[in-house]
């Protein structure tokens, strides 16, 4: 008998295919549906959107500011929960393998190397982003910061949310004048030996940070940024963002037998005073962190002379969305002036928009310019002139691997 | 002899308190204070905002509830397997006993993602991923080898003799288990209870995976602000976290309560 | 002695089997994941692993961590255990002692950064009283390579767990054996040798193995307290899980499966030796 159960058990697991209720949702085509009909069919469905859910201020604006609107305006109940992207697309993957076309998520927050592996293995719904109307609107067609996301071609398959750049934060009562240069800084951590570190490669913002020194490493930062990706010409151009990093790794904290493994880890050293520095993508999120006593106020941030790497996180549909009417509605509305204003407002979230100022109304743009983002963001012109696009995210990986060699098991 | 009980008692709070109930004030201190400054002063910024972040949580209170629910699902199941299974290993021999035994610690053994994700294909095949029904189920894998061993370490220091005794009280052998095997078994299946219980609420990662969003724990709220340099937000949530399983485990004494032959039992010591 | 015969095992072993259906079906998909190299079935992966330093110092490493880990908290959950088995039995001593339990692995480690790093609670305390000049000559305790901030963790959390599987032992064990061995006239050791030992030994012996597998493949504890260099194993496979484009996932699964293969054929071995002494026990016939 037990043999038997056990037998027809292990039959069903491994028959039992792709439960095929699924009323096709993939041949919907939206191209040819007018905008109108899509917010009509949108209305009082509800939309479910995954995003990481680690920060008070962005669970607040979504639950508090664009939940309550979606309802007023669309009649679309948003119901958001928190999920790393990795084990969004991880779910995905298996729905995919598993032939399931009718999933659970609507709208998801994505960008760089988890847009390229879902591209990639054609979790994305199909490209939508021009269709709508907001994006046509009021954002720059042509910006190539919507056209590549770490070197991986967009193709409309996400819309633009918001834009980070990647500044410092010191203290300032420690440190009277921030370095303006790697040169710089290496002089000031010499000087001042256990008071700096960076995170290690493997978490998002540590990454950066090596990326910086490798633009400056290569003779200008577009040759990492236009060449396509290749070990040689990775390793060809890395030789003195190497030695620089060995160079300083004795004056770092704890002499660098132990790197911060994630950016909450310096933040937290940074918070306790043990390093006077911190990174991190996010030009206004040292705000939060006073706020909320965890930065001194003294806090302020600076970007290096050579520039800042900026990039752009999207909002995208899952293949096998429910409600892609929803979806598409209410990434529509996010991308709206009003949701980006509000997005930018210190006291949610601190966001930038990568909305064109220049094409909204002039009551908008006075809305936009006026907003202060306190005090310890750098004027948006600073920002702008420093910019810098991201590489290729197949740099990201390949620095990961790289360090632990050329500077972890060196000594 | 009351002398050294007496003096025993304080050698052991005093032990407990530095081992354990230390960090755990210190926490609830944590809670309550903004994160201190090293060159400063011995005095605390006293705040509630780990707390209010905490309740402003939206969805913080359902997901408790849900928590609860899927625990105590889990919690009977891993009783059904480990009484069964622990009575088995511990009043029977039989061959391959021994590679029985190792293979229910496998599931520990092998990182729980690597199951998780060879087992979500099929339960979305199944149709049951994205349901409490498949969280329940992966919730199990982490939870049954502990329930089957210190059940059946409950059975075996029971002894077969007093078992035996009880066949003289007559062949119901549901009534021999409630009236004789229950009483006995207590302190374990109090340990079974408690201990499964947390596992399941501490799942994250499996619970993401497999219930897909749609069935938010108290994990799935909580774990995000496990990366954040607030140490008191982290704090509040924490002790948010640990209160869940000790009201349950008040619950489960409350029905403990209720049991047949209760005194005779607890007085031997 | 039980007449019932095999049917009655086969029933009551029913729901483990249909229990281990799932981590078997999950461990097949793992092993089958790790075995297709370029769409075919190979070893090369194992090969590949196999010839990885970085695989071999890493394991080593996390063996070595675990096994302190292990042995520390077996001892002293013993040692509280037997010596203080009475109060524990009792309603506050057992919310106190199963206290840790009540928090998930990764906010223990958390308070023992909090108390332990070099600008902690108990280096700012020694600076105030002035014992230490600067934060800096405060011993490494945390993310050191020693993997002592790991170890702390795991001692304030599985001692619980040991008080908790040996506690039932020592309430419900039968206490005459002991007062018989010492009116033979048998010292101190020798009851605990003859009276106590048999009885604990299999299920301390039991308690080490599930907390040595559990430690060896946790990723939480590491992941918070590690060192950058030396790496405890379970957080190179996670990064061969997660790394990029999925392209080492292979790897990982490899590595899972290797290790694992290793702590299941060690605790067979280990039941098989104890499970006859346990048997005998049970019936009372030692």
């Amino acid at each position: 008998m037990k043999k038997y159960s056990l037998f027809m058990l292990i039959i069903l697991l491994l028959t039992a295919c792709g439960q095929s209720n699924n009323p096709n949702t993939q041949s919907i085509d939206f191209q040819h549906t007018s905008w109108s009909d899509i917010t009509q069919k949108a209305d009082s469905t509800t939309v479910n959107i995954h995003m990481w859910g680690g920060d008070e201020g962005i669970n607040r604006y979504i639950d508090e500011w664009v939940a309550p609107k979606l309802k007023e305006q669309y009649n679309i109940t948003l119901n958001r929960t928190p999920m790393d992207t990795q084990n969004i697309l991880q779910k995905l993957h298996s729905e995919k393998r598993a032939g399931k076309q009718e999933g659970t998520i609507d709208v998801i927050w994505i960008n760089g190397e988890n847009f390229k592996n879902a591209k990639n293995n054609e979790l994305l719904y199909r490209p939508f982003r021009d269709q709508l109307p907001n994006f046509k609107k009021y954002y720059d067609q042509e910006s190539l910061a919507f056209q590549y996301d770490f070197g991986t071609a967009v193709d409309g398959y996400e819309a633009p949310w918001g834009k980070v750049q990647f500044v410092f934060q010191y203290n300032s009562n420690k440190i009277e004048e921030p370095p303006k240069s790697f040169e710089e800084l290496k002089a000031w951590v010499k000087d001042n030996p256990g008071k700096f570190t960076y995170p290690n490669p493997d978490d998002f913002s540590g990454n950066a940070f090596l990326r910086h020194l490798l633009y400056q490493s290569a003779d200008s930062p577009e040759s990492i940024i236009e060449e396509p990706f290749s070990k040689q010409h990775a390793t060809k151009h890395s030789q003195e963002m190497w030695s620089y990093l060995n160079e300083i790794e004795p004056h770092l904290w704890r002499e660098g037998k132990h790197y911060p493994s994630t950016l909450s880890e310096l933040d937290r050293l940074y918070s306790n005073g043990d390093v006077w520095m911190t990174m991190g993508y996010n030009e206004a999120r040292a705000e939060h962190m006073i706020e909320d006593g965890v930065f001194p106020e003294s806090t302020r941030s600076f970007v290096m002379e050579s520039g800042s790497i900026g990039n752009t996180h999207f909002l995208a549909i899952p293949y096998n969305s429910p409600n892609k009417e929803g979806a598409l509605t209410a990434i529509n509305f996010l991308l709206s002036p009003n949701a980006q204003l509000k997005k930018l407002n210190p006291t949610y979230w601190g966001d930038n928009t990568p909305i064109s100022i220049d094409k909204l109304s002039a009551e908008d743009q006075e809305k936009f310019q006026s907003l202060d983002r306190g005090k310890t963001v750098l004027p948006g012109k600073k920002l702008e002139e420093s910019f810098l696009p991201e590489a290729d995210s197949a740099y990201v990986e390949w620095l990961k691997e790289n360090w632990k060699n050329e500077v972890i098991r060196n000594d | 002899m009351m002398k050294t009980l007496r003096h025993k008692q304080i050698q052991f709070w005093v032990y407990i308190s530095i081992l354990f109930l230390f960090p755990v004030l210190f926490l609830l201190y944590k809670s309550f204070t903004l994160p201190m400054r090293y060159e400063t002063h011995l005095h605390a910024h006293f705040t509630m905002q780990g707390w209010v972040t905490l309740f402003s949580e939206n969805q913080l209170i359902q997901a408790t509830f849900v928590s609860l629910g899927i625990g105590a699902i889990v919690v009977i199941l891993n009783l059904i397997v480990g009484l069964t299974a622990g009575y088995a290993l511990a009043f029977y021999d039989f061959k391959g006993k021994s590679l029985l035994e190792a293979l229910i610690l496998f599931p520990i053994i092998i990182p729980l993602l690597a199951i998780t994700i060879g087992v979500h294909i099929a339960m979305i095949r199944l149709g049951i991923a994205d349901t409490w029904v498949g969280v329940v189920l992966i919730h199990l894998v982490p939870t049954i080898p502990y329930a089957v061993k210190i059940l059946r370490n409950g059975y075996t220091s029971l002894g077969t003799a007093i078992l035996e005794q009880a066949y003289v009280l007559g062949p119901d052998p549901w009534q021999r288990f409630l009236s004789i095997d229950l009483p006995l078994l207590k302190p374990a299946i109090r340990s079974t209870i408690f201990l499964t219980f947390v596992i399941s609420l501490s799942q994250y990662v499996i619970t993401a995976i497999i219930g897909g969003g749609n069935v938010v724990t108290l994990a799935l709220v909580f774990f995000p602000f496990l990366n954040s340099a607030n140490s008191t937000v982290l704090a509040a949530f924490s002790i948010w976290f640990a209160l869940l399983p000790f009201l349950f485990y008040i619950l489960i004494e409350l029905l403990f309560l209720l049991l047949p032959y209760q005194k005779p039992w607890r007085t031997r010591s | 002695m039980k007449s019932s015969g095999t049917t009655k095992i086969w029933l009551l072993l029913l729901p483990v089997f249909l229990f281990l259906l799932l981590p078997a079906y999950g461990l097949f998909s793992a092993l089958w994941s790790s075995l297709i190299h370029q769409g075919s079935l190979s070893l090369q992966t194992y090969q590949e692993l196999f010839q990885k330093e970085t695989f071999w110092s890493s394991l080593f490493y996390s063996l070595r961590i675990t096994f302190i880990a292990t042995g520390v908290s077996l001892v002293i959950g013993l040692l509280l255990t037997r010596t203080f088995y009475p109060v524990i039995n009792r309603l506050p001593g057992k919310l106190s002692v199963w206290l840790p339990m009540l928090f998930p692995h990764f906010v223990w480690g958390y308070i023992v950064l909090l108390l332990f790093e070099q600008s902690g609670l108990f280096s700012y305390m020694f600076h105030h009283l002035g014992i230490i000049e600067s934060r800096e000559s405060f011993p490494i305790l945390t993310n050191d390579q020693n993997g002592i901030g790991m170890i702390l963790t795991y001692i304030g959390k599985e001692v619980p767990f040991v008080v908790l599987m040996l506690l039932p032992v020592y309430v419900q064990k039968n206490h005459q054996y002991k007062d018989l061995v010492r009116t033979l006239g048998g010292g101190r050791w020798a009851a605990f040798k003859d009276a106590e030992w048999p009885w604990v030994s299999p299920i301390l012996l039991e308690s080490g193995v599930i907390l040595f597998a559990f430690i060896l493949s946790a990723y939480e504890v590491p992941y918070l307290l590690g060192a950058t260099f030396p790496e405890m194993i379970s957080i190179l496979t996670y990064d061969w899980f997660y790394a990029g484009d999925w392209s080492e996932r292979p790897l990982a699964f490899a590595a899972m499966i290797s290790t694992s293969i290793l702590i299941g054929i060690v605790s067979w071995g280990l039941y098989a030796i104890t499970n006859r002494k346990r048997w005998l026990l049970t019936k009372g016939k030692r």
